[in-house]
């Protein structure tokens, strides 16, 4: 029996069955924009404050975000089309509500999207089991209203769950979680009734918290490009999955989104990556490798 | 208590001893420097005990509301993933780990354990979880049986008893080297204070300190004060030069504390590869496990 929340096998990474992605890609890559509204006056739920530096709503932070939709969207998009990206997208499902254009583009650029809440002001941590169920019929309406895209998996918004979500996200039909950042290949993740897996996000090659903090595109560029050398070669002997998290009002900004060329022109000149998304990372491995790593956690398990 | 005004330490366990004083240090074939690396093999729970005491993860991400899955499995990744960067990369440069695991991780994850022993690692005790650690808040009982069970978890799961000790975030009570000592360990790493090993006192027993470089600790330079990666190369690279160039003198001892989730991760661990690479090339560099430093140590004290 796994350690609590008992949903994941223990399987170290140097003893598995072998990972053979499409064309015998070393390393799976997919670009995870946080596409994301946060409201002007949320409702405080008494447990995680949205706008904690004063009372709502907080103009400056408000704007710092909404920044993101209004002008480091595009930008951001600029980049990406230059390097024809296909992105898998974390989205707060309103943006498709509020915000009508920054969905076409989306749609355009056949993105994918994985559910990333309905804002990012909404926390799931307190939801009783019957709303969480209405949270992913809401997600899944939603997404397939605007886009035609049938959800696959999720993000939870700002990162936030109960103990009861991959069992709930299994039940409602998503197949993959990306709240775990506990390895480079997806793992899958024990649930009641179905097959769910995580696939690598990443907090660490992540814009949201790197420039929160002192650093700057410069070593965004540095610690991508390291993440990939390191993955590539291992990548030979079995695949890896690499994900860059970003935030359209963060590297958006005019002195960071060069940082992003910069990195995506270093690793797509390398033969053998498979760009891809969440969607198709967690679709390809349930039809290939699913049971096998499962079998195998089993043995080694005793 | 508050200290009394008089000489020397306001605390038991060891006596004043500034370095320019002391004896000479030799490590064998006259090396400069002691080389030991320390790999935490840490446990966070789910739901640890409601009485049980913990920083807020120092290093690790911020903490989200229960149930936290980031910041937990960010830890898992060092188990599953991690740890074995890091083993590879001691053993391409020659240095034998010396692994601090938890109870948690020794009965769990016995893959590890084995891994670990065939690697050449030394483990050592490193508490129960990284979610309890062990502080003045526990009773003197509580703090015995905690590191019993740890002494049990590892004795059980590797074959013999363990000789050193690291605590979870280096936590001590003020009788924890005491307690150690009674428990039968020779060696505890908990003291960020010195350049060469130290005797304890202790009623039990020889006990001996490990200073381990605090500054150089992954979590402290890496997470708690964001040092940028290949700045952390460069510190140690640098710390090795100055105890390199004073280890002629005396000898020193570089004890560095790693955590495979953090240094382990793929975008990190070449800069821990090539600071090690430097370090390692150079000759009078003697890489050994803290039960071999601290045995040399007790063998061949330091003399005028």
């Amino acid at each position: 029996m796994p350690l609590p929340p008992n949903r994941v096998d223990y399987s170290p990474i140097i003893d598995r069955p072998v990972i053979k992605w499409p064309n015998d890609a070393r390393v799976a890559l997919w670009i995870a924009p946080n596409v994301e509204h946060y409201e002007y006056e949320p409702e405080f739920d008494g447990h995680r404050d949205p706008w904690p530096r004063m009372p709502y709503p907080d103009v400056q932070q408000y704007s710092y975000r909404d920044y993101g939709n209004r002008v480091g969207f595009w930008r951001m998009a600029d980049v990406l089309d230059k390097h024809d990206i296909r992105c898998c997208v974390s989205l707060n499902m309103a943006v498709l509500e509020h915000f009508p254009e920054i969905g076409e583009a989306m749609v355009q650029r056949n993105w994918d999207f994985m559910s990333h809440g309905i804002y990012n002001t909404r926390y799931l941590n307190h939801y009783t089991e019957e709303q969480e169920r209405e949270f992913y019929r809401d997600t899944i309406d939603t997404l397939k209203q605007h886009t035609g895209k049938q959800l696959k998996g999720m993000l939870g918004p700002a990162i936030s769950g109960t103990e009861r979500t991959p069992d709930l996200m299994a039940e409602a039909g998503l197949i993959y979680h990306t709240d775990w950042m506990h390895d480079d290949q997806p793992v899958p993740i024990r649930v009641e009734s179905g097959k769910l897996v995580s696939v690598p996000y990443s907090i660490e090659l992540n814009d949201a918290p790197l420039f929160r903090q002192h650093y700057e595109g410069d070593y965004f560029a540095e610690i991508c490009k390291a993440q990939f050398d390191q993955l590539y070669q291992e990548g030979a002997h079995s695949g890896r999955v690499m994900c860059i998290a970003l935030h359209p009002y963060l590297i958006g900004q005019p002195h960071r989104a060069r940082y992003l060329d910069d990195v995506l022109g270093y690793i797509m000149s390398h033969d053998g990556v498979w760009q891809t998304t969440a969607d198709d990372i967690a679709e390809y491995y349930i039809a290939n490798y699913y049971d096998e790593a499962m079998a195998h956690a089993a043995k080694l398990n005793g | 208590m508050p200290a009394e005004r008089r000489f020397g330490m306001d605390h038991p366990h060891y006596d004043w001893s500034p370095l320019n004083t002391r004896g000479i240090l030799r490590w064998p074939d006259n090396a400069r420097v002691a080389l030991c690396v320390i790999v935490n093999l840490e446990h966070p729970e789910w739901d640890p005990p409601a009485d049980s005491f913990t920083t807020p993860f120092s290093g690790g991400l911020g903490a989200r509301g229960f149930p936290d899955y980031a910041r937990l499995s960010h830890r898992e990744y060092g188990h599953r993933v991690g740890i074995f960067r890091v083993l590879d990369t001691l053993r391409k440069h020659g240095i034998p780990a010396t692994v601090a695991m938890d109870a948690m991780t020794a009965e769990n994850y016995p893959y590890l354990v084995r891994h670990c022993q065939e690697a050449g690692a030394e483990i050592i005790g490193h508490g129960v979880s990284l979610s309890q650690m062990i502080s003045s808040n526990m009773s003197e009982d509580a703090e015995r049986e905690y590191i019993s069970q740890s002494v049990a978890a590892l004795t059980r799961a590797t074959g013999s008893a363990p000789a050193g000790w690291l605590g979870p975030e280096y936590g001590e009570s003020n009788r924890t080297p005491q307690l150690l000592s009674e428990a039968g360990l020779r060696y505890v790493c908990d003291w960020v204070n010195d350049e060469q090993p130290y005797p304890l006192h202790s009623p039990h027993g020889e006990m001996f300190t490990l200073p381990v470089m605090w500054e150089l600790d992954d979590v402290s330079a890496l997470w708690e004060r964001r040092v940028v990666v290949g700045r952390y190369q460069q510190l140690l690279e640098e710390s090795f030069e100055t105890l390199y160039e004073d280890g002629q003198q005396n000898g020193r001892v570089m004890a560095l504390n790693l955590h495979p989730w953090l240094i382990g991760q793929p975008f990190r661990i070449g800069y821990l590869d090539r600071a090690l690479g430097l370090m390692m090339r150079r000759g009078g560099v003697w890489a050994a496990t803290g039960s071999q430093i601290v045995d040399w140590y007790r063998d061949n004290p330091p003399t005028a």
